[in-house]
């Protein structure tokens, strides 16, 4: 036990949560000690957000004991886990933009002279606890929608320090950085680890895991699988207790018949976001599009699908030109697009997964102004097959449905429209193993029929493994492609970042 | 490359609902009407006759025919029309100004003029992406305005701005008038409006694509939705019914005037949330907007005929119990919602 004589921070003993119909955790114990990093890892719908929204108060009616340093403790609110101690830093930023990073940070303990807020003292307080997180040169009056992500997420974690917390709760926190920047955010958590801080760590990344973590739990089906210390798994071991099975590969060989041209862009320009963007992709073929997140690649897959207009520039489909001045057209040429965004762009999430399936094909299903919905029926049923989709019943709300499952009906969604030239946009992004292999089947499928696909993902494994070719983008350029089988997750990475032997010269 | 399918494991998550609380948030306004139902049973023994059913149904006929148009707006997630009453006032008096050409052009420019207004309200708020609620009430501020304006204040009478012909009788009974004995024409056209909105609503492109708009119009721009067109065309409906309603109106009133039709903005709103169309859009049924219609219309009937002894309800305490009704419903509602973990309405 690799911190075990500090003390013990946290621990739960034998908590459940129940939801209608699912026990989403089964009797799990739980212990953080201080001064380490513990991870919780298991797939989507393991329990692992559940247990955590626990340790946030999310719930009044958990059942199980919760000490805290010793102390047992109910954590009925979040606020009564604010007071316990516990802080959560949350996938998703919960910074107001608009307002300067000194009023995010120091939010509900302004200093105040008189009735006045004390200027002096904020700008003090909150560059006191920006430089514990490595932001000291951050202007505190700054607003936050004018830093970038990776320091809006540092700027949260200051946000929670200040609130002397024992133990520091960690969700995804690296999921929006970039490689760099996740090395500076785990030179951090290292040095609140020596400060005495018990951390827990979620995460879906492995590799990360094995860096960053002390201690590993593993989570699945609601019950907790056994605690390891790091050196006692590999990443095959961990994925073997996450699922149950044992791991043979995940990327096989897939044997490809690239066909004819199916798909070319000449000179494409939106100005200030990408400019003389060229590529083609033939029939059967999965182009990657490697560029970091900001690079323009999801501005790139917006303008040829027709929601945003481009400037400049030629598409064709088939060797024909088409023009695609809003979506719909776009669609009616076989272009479809997979935003990366499921819960904002993708998915309504208030109405059923059935109609959220058949979203796309309303146009095609309509005579003479009248909507069918038999002719969805046979559609949805294929879609909800091929992904299995689950529960298998379109009249289910698509809000009730785990993230798996509604990245799968986003999916689905676009599958109908029986695309030529589908651009993906983070198929899988925060997704579990299982339906992340059934998408990348599906994708798979959809290119061995013969048709073009481009794919944009930060997941460098998913990447690289299924891309046959990549395109190099940065800064709104293409500057290199990478030939089938030349490439792996390293030479990706470096091309991204503008370097390697794939990068054109002078660039 | 291949993806190995041994260790595919199926998600197999999800949360049930009971099916009481289910149709609870779907047809509460029924269970509402029961109530209400039963309340009048008690308090008088005029409240179960076929007559004073059919007063109900008259005297919220006018109150129907807007909220089925404006729940169109409401279903699109732009919450409500406040150019309703302008609408209603300006058809109505336009109507009243043409009909010295006869009853068809009367009713074609009555129906026409709300129709550009809708045109106006369409273009802004769909295409320019203007606040619904701003946008509509400064403008029907502007066209009451002008109305004012280009009328002196004053009133316009149908007897004497078609004197001697024939189509003043017709007008000024247009809403007295029964289409077959027992059905007066307005009820009429509130079931065939009400027919034709459900089909809207449930059969066509466009009634389809609302929904997707009213849920999320950032996901129905990404699925390549026409945004701009489909939240107008809900406009261009509230601003067809409120005209109708306006035309009725001023038969009613016999008169055309710049406050015709106040207050029915709100009351429509009131009677599409209590009928269950959230404000939050993308969900609703013109089946629970009708019921919604009645129930107010079943309120104001029982604190009419509320009488013991002395005591009966004021228009002021009406008022009151109308607010603290809205209240609990939309109060109850929400509480529903929010223990579904739809949090939302």
């Amino acid at each position: 036990m690799s911190a075990g004589g500090i003390g013990l921070a946290l621990r739960m003993k034998g908590v459940s949560k129940r939801f209608p119909g699912t026990l989403a955790v089964d009797s799990v114990d739980f212990e953080v000690y201080s001064g380490e990093v513990h991870a919780l890892i298991g797939e989507n719908g393991a329990g692992k957000s559940t247990l955590m929204k626990m340790m946030a108060g999310s719930f009044d009616d958990y059942s199980g004991d919760v000490e805290i340093n010793g102390k047992v403790v109910k954590l009925h609110s979040p606020s009564a886990a604010k007071e316990n101690g516990i802080e959560m830093i949350y996938q998703e930023l919960s910074l107001a933009l608009p307002l300067t990073i000194a009023e995010n940070v120091l939010v509900g303990i302004l200093p105040t002279k008189g009735p006045l807020i004390d200027e002096k003292a904020m700008i003090r307080m909150t560059a006191d606890r920006l430089a514990r997180v490595g932001l000291g040169h951050l202007n505190p009056n700054m607003k936050v929608k004018d830093i970038s992500q990776h320091e809006a997420q540092l700027v949260e974690i200051a946000k929670a320090l200040g609130n002397r917390p024992c133990i520091l709760v960690m969700d995804e926190p690296t999921s929006a950085l970039s490689r760099e920047e996740v090395e500076r955010l785990f030179g951090i958590i290292e040095r609140l680890k020596r400060e005495g801080l018990a951390i827990v760590y979620i995460s879906h990344h492995l590799p990360e895991i094995f860096r960053v973590a002390d201690r590993i739990t593993v989570m699945r089906d609601g019950k907790k699988v056994g605690t390891y210390d790091r050196d006692e798994v590999n990443t095959e071991k961990l994925i073997e207790l996450m699922v149950g099975r044992t791991v043979k590969e995940f990327y096989g060989d897939r044997q490809t018949k690239l066909g004819a041209e199916k798909f070319r862009v000449e000179n494409l320009s939106r100005y200030g976001f990408f400019r003389n963007v060229s590529f083609h992709v033939k029939s059967g073929e999965i182009l990657g599009i490697c560029g970091l997140a900001g690079s323009g690649r999801s501005e790139l897959a917006q303008s040829i699908a027709g929601v945003d207009p481009a400037d400049d520039g030629a598409i064709y489909v088939e060797g024909k030109k088409v023009r695609c001045r809003s979506m719909s057209q776009a669609l009616k040429h076989g272009i479809a697009y997979l935003t990366e965004n499921r819960k904002t762009q993708g998915l309504a999430l208030r109405i059923s997964m059935g109609e959220n399936a058949l979203s796309a094909m309303i146009p095609r299903h309509t005579k003479f102004g009248i909507y069918s919905r038999r002719q969805g029926n046979s559609v949805m049923e294929a879609g909800i097959q091929e992904l299995q989709i689950y529960p298998p019943d379109p009249s289910r709300m698509v809000n009730n449905l785990s993230g798996g499952n509604q990245q799968k009906v986003l999916m689905a969604k676009w599958l109908a429209t029986k695309p030529k030239v589908f651009l993906i946009d983070e198929p899988t992004r925060g997704v579990d193993i299982g339906a992340k292999m059934i998408i990348h089947q599906a994708i798979q499928r959809l290119a061995d029929a013969g048709n073009a696909i481009i794919l944009i993902s930060s997941d460098l494994p998913e990447l690289t493994g299924l891309s046959n070719r990549l395109m190099v983008m940065r800064r709104g350029t293409f500057i290199g492609e990478m030939p089938p089988g030349e490439f792996n997750e390293e030479s990706a990475l470096l091309a991204a970042n503008g370097e390697g032997m794939w990068v054109h010269a002078g660039q | 490359m291949q993806v190995n399918e041994d260790i595919v494991r199926p998600d197999r998550r999800s949360v049930n609902f009971g099916f009481f609380s289910q149709l609870l948030s779907r047809m509460g306004v029924f269970f509402l009407m029961a109530i209400l139902m039963v309340a009048g049973v008690l308090i008088s023994d005029k409240f179960l006759t076929l007559s004073n059913f059919s007063n109900i149904i008259s005297a919220v006929a006018l109150l129907g025919i807007v909220a089925l148009g404006v729940s169109f707006v409401t279903y699109s997630g732009h919450f409500a029309d406040m150019s309703v009453p302008v609408i209603m006032a300006y058809s109505g008096i336009i109507s009243v100004a043409t009909l010295k050409y006869g009853m068809v052009v009367s009713i074609a420019c009555g129906i026409g003029v709300g129709l550009l207004i809708g045109l106006v309200n369409a273009f802004v708020i769909g295409k320019l992406k203007a606040n619904p609620i701003i946008w509509t009430l400064a403008f029907s501020f502007i066209v009451s305005g002008y109305v004012r304006w280009a009328y002196s204040g004053r009133q316009i009478y149908p007897d004497v701005e078609a004197k001697g012909n024939p189509a003043v009788d017709v007008f000024v009974n247009l809403i007295r008038m029964d289409v077959v004995k027992g059905v007066p024409l307005v009820v009429f056209v509130l079931v065939v409006l009400a027919i034709l909105c459900q089909f809207l609503l449930k059969k066509t492109k466009f009634g389809q694509q609302l929904k997707l708009v009213g849920s999320s119009i950032e996901v129905a721009r990404m699925t390549g939705v026409n945004v701009s067109l489909t939240v107008g065309a809900a406009f261009m409906m509230s601003a067809f019914t409120s005209a109708i309603a306006g035309i009725f109106l001023a038969s009613l009133s016999k008169v055309g005037a710049y406050y015709n039709g106040a207050g029915y903005d709100f009351s429509a709103v009131t009677a599409i949330v209590i009928g269950g169309m959230t404000l939050a859009g993308g969900r609703g049924s013109i089946i629970g907007v009708l019921g919604g219609v009645f129930t107010l219309g079943l309120l104001n009937n029982l604190m009419t005929l509320f009488q013991v002894g002395e005591f009966s309800i004021d228009t002021f305490s009406q008022n009151m119990i109308r607010g603290i009704i809205f209240i609990l419903v939309v109060g109850l509602h929400a509480r529903s919602l929010r223990k579904m973990g739809r949090d939302d309405a």
